[in-house]
């Protein structure tokens, strides 16, 4: 427990983890609140106007684009220690290695979760806002709020652990970081829409089939068909599958490494 | 009584040796210096001996057990290894807080150290804007912390000023008279010279004296002893 405790200070003291949740409160806001103006526009040529209630769960689903902040949490969870030289104060408080990572790892997956769940709160707060203006606008298909707010929780927590790993193989701040974003924020959802057989199985992917979207858009670009990913439980089983290998990859990483 | 044990100590960095068979006791109630050129292996003693460093063979024990083995290493034991281990977006109080809830310590303790440390007054300011004089005040409350019985210390005067050090040499000698046990590492000479009870001296990873300081320097400077010892000597 003391662990624990002392990472909690560490996460919840800096300003730099309200930037962070500011960030992930704005990208899904801003989705969140600009989706039902472009489907105003062009949903109706895309089959998804505001009056089909999947194309309004999609304008909600816009709500958890601050996942990526979650793993951001994890990586600098790890990486802060070995960027501010507090790795040493750590390990010496407690030297069996594997204790001050688990407790990281709980407290990552606290952090991240509870980060995802108000980033996604505000953003479909937002959405139902942006949705007053449209009269036609219908009533989502799902319970959103309380689909969306587990998956929230669920995906904020495993991609954090997803964080945590990184931040254990890849010590250098900078680095890690950068690679998260590079990677979440472009080349997962390139593969996600432009190469489905494979991005189904990656974190964005695994994310949109949680949610459990039914739309069919087939355009001149892209065509998203959401039937073509996963169904919701195997892909939580697949994310969960992630955030061990990731979890594990850190446990023993921290174990071997000498402590600079 | 014996507190620190230096046992056939050997760490290897791919074809460096870094530390090459060291054995040392070392004695509680007593200072003693740790001293070697740069790169002679202190540091790396170091943390071996702190758990940090896994050694390549041999051990280096405190009362008797592997730092990996205590029960309360940061009331058993207290180390200054590197002056800029702070969150330096954090102040000096909340770091100590951290510290004091990693190791299970009632944060009480951090009022009276932090004035002992001559902090007091900058507790509240961010250690991104602390003198290395400063840091190094800081960490020493740090590692005093849990009240430890053992003190490791990796150049614990490096950045204090004459007043400063002058107060370090009194509160080293103020915590060996309580019975605890002080290993420091320097290269302040003059100053270690005044300081300790002991020294070990090191180069390139081997131990190539040790023993009470008159001993050792038979009546030189530990200047002149040190340098004629590993080489570079008049």
């Amino acid at each position: 427990m003391n662990l624990i405790k002392a990472e909690f200070l560490k996460l919840f003291y800096p300003r730099r983890t309200y930037g962070i949740l500011l960030a992930a409160i704005a990208i899904s806001v801003l989705g969140a609140a600009f989706t039902p103006y472009a489907l105003s526009k062009i949903g109706s040529g895309m089959a998804m106007p505001l009056t089909n209630a999947a194309a309004i769960d999609s304008v909600y689903s816009k709500a958890l684009a601050g996942y990526i902040f979650a793993v951001i949490i994890g990586v600098l969870t790890v990486t802060s220690e070995f960027n501010n030289h507090t790795a040493i104060a750590t390990y010496l408080a407690a030297p069996k290695r594997w204790q001050p990572m688990l407790a990281k790892i709980i407290v990552a997956a606290i952090g991240g979760a509870l980060l995802n769940l108000v980033a996604t709160l505000v953003g479909m707060g937002s959405a139902a806002y942006a949705l007053t203006f449209y009269p036609e606008a219908v009533a989502p298909a799902s319970n959103v709020w309380l689909d969306f707010s587990l998956v929230a929780l669920l995906t904020g927590a495993v991609l954090s652990l997803i964080g945590v790993g990184i931040g254990a193989l890849i010590r250098n701040q900078n680095a890690a970081v950068s690679i998260s974003f590079v990677w979440l924020f472009l080349i997962d959802r390139i593969l996600a829409v432009l190469f489905v057989d494979v991005g189904k199985y990656l974190p964005t992917g695994l994310v949109t089939s949680l949610m459990n979207l039914k739309f069919n858009y087939t355009g001149p670009v892209v065509s998203v068909n959401t039937g073509d990913y996963l169904e919701p439980w195997p892909a939580t089983g697949l994310l969960v599958a992630y955030g061990a290998v990731f979890v594990l990859a850190a446990l023993l990483t921290t174990n071997r490494r000498d402590i600079d | 009584m014996t507190s620190i044990v230096f046992q056939d100590l050997h760490k290897q960095y791919g074809k460096f040796q870094a530390v090459d068979g060291l054995s040392a006791n070392i004695e509680a109630g007593r200072i003693t210096g740790f001293l070697g050129p740069n790169g002679a292996g202190k540091s790396t003693a170091l943390r071996c001996l702190l758990g940090l460093a896994t050694p390549t063979s041999g051990s280096a024990l405190l009362d008797g057990k592997k730092y990996t083995q205590l029960s309360h290493p940061s009331r058993e034991v207290g180390a200054v290894l590197d002056t800029s281990g702070f969150n330096r977006s954090l102040t000096g109080r909340q770091n100590l807080k951290i510290m004091c809830a990693a190791g299970g310590i009632n944060t009480d303790r951090i009022a009276p150290l932090l004035e002992m440390v001559e902090l007091t007054p900058a507790a509240n300011k961010r250690t991104k804007g602390y003198s290395l004089g400063m840091r190094q005040r800081l960490s020493l409350a740090a590692a005093l912390l849990g009240d430890p019985q053992i003190l490791v210390l990796d150049e614990p005067a490096n950045g204090l000023d004459p007043i400063g050090i002058a107060w370090l040499r009194q509160m080293l000698r103020d915590l060996a008279n309580q019975g605890k046990t002080i290993l420091v590492s320097s290269h302040q000479l003059a100053e270690m010279q005044h300081t300790v009870d002991d020294v070990l001296i090191i180069n390139q990873g081997k131990l190539i004296a040790d023993g009470p300081i008159a001993q050792v320097t038979q009546g030189r400077s530990l200047e002149d002893t040190f340098l004629s010892l590993v080489g570079a000597g008049k």
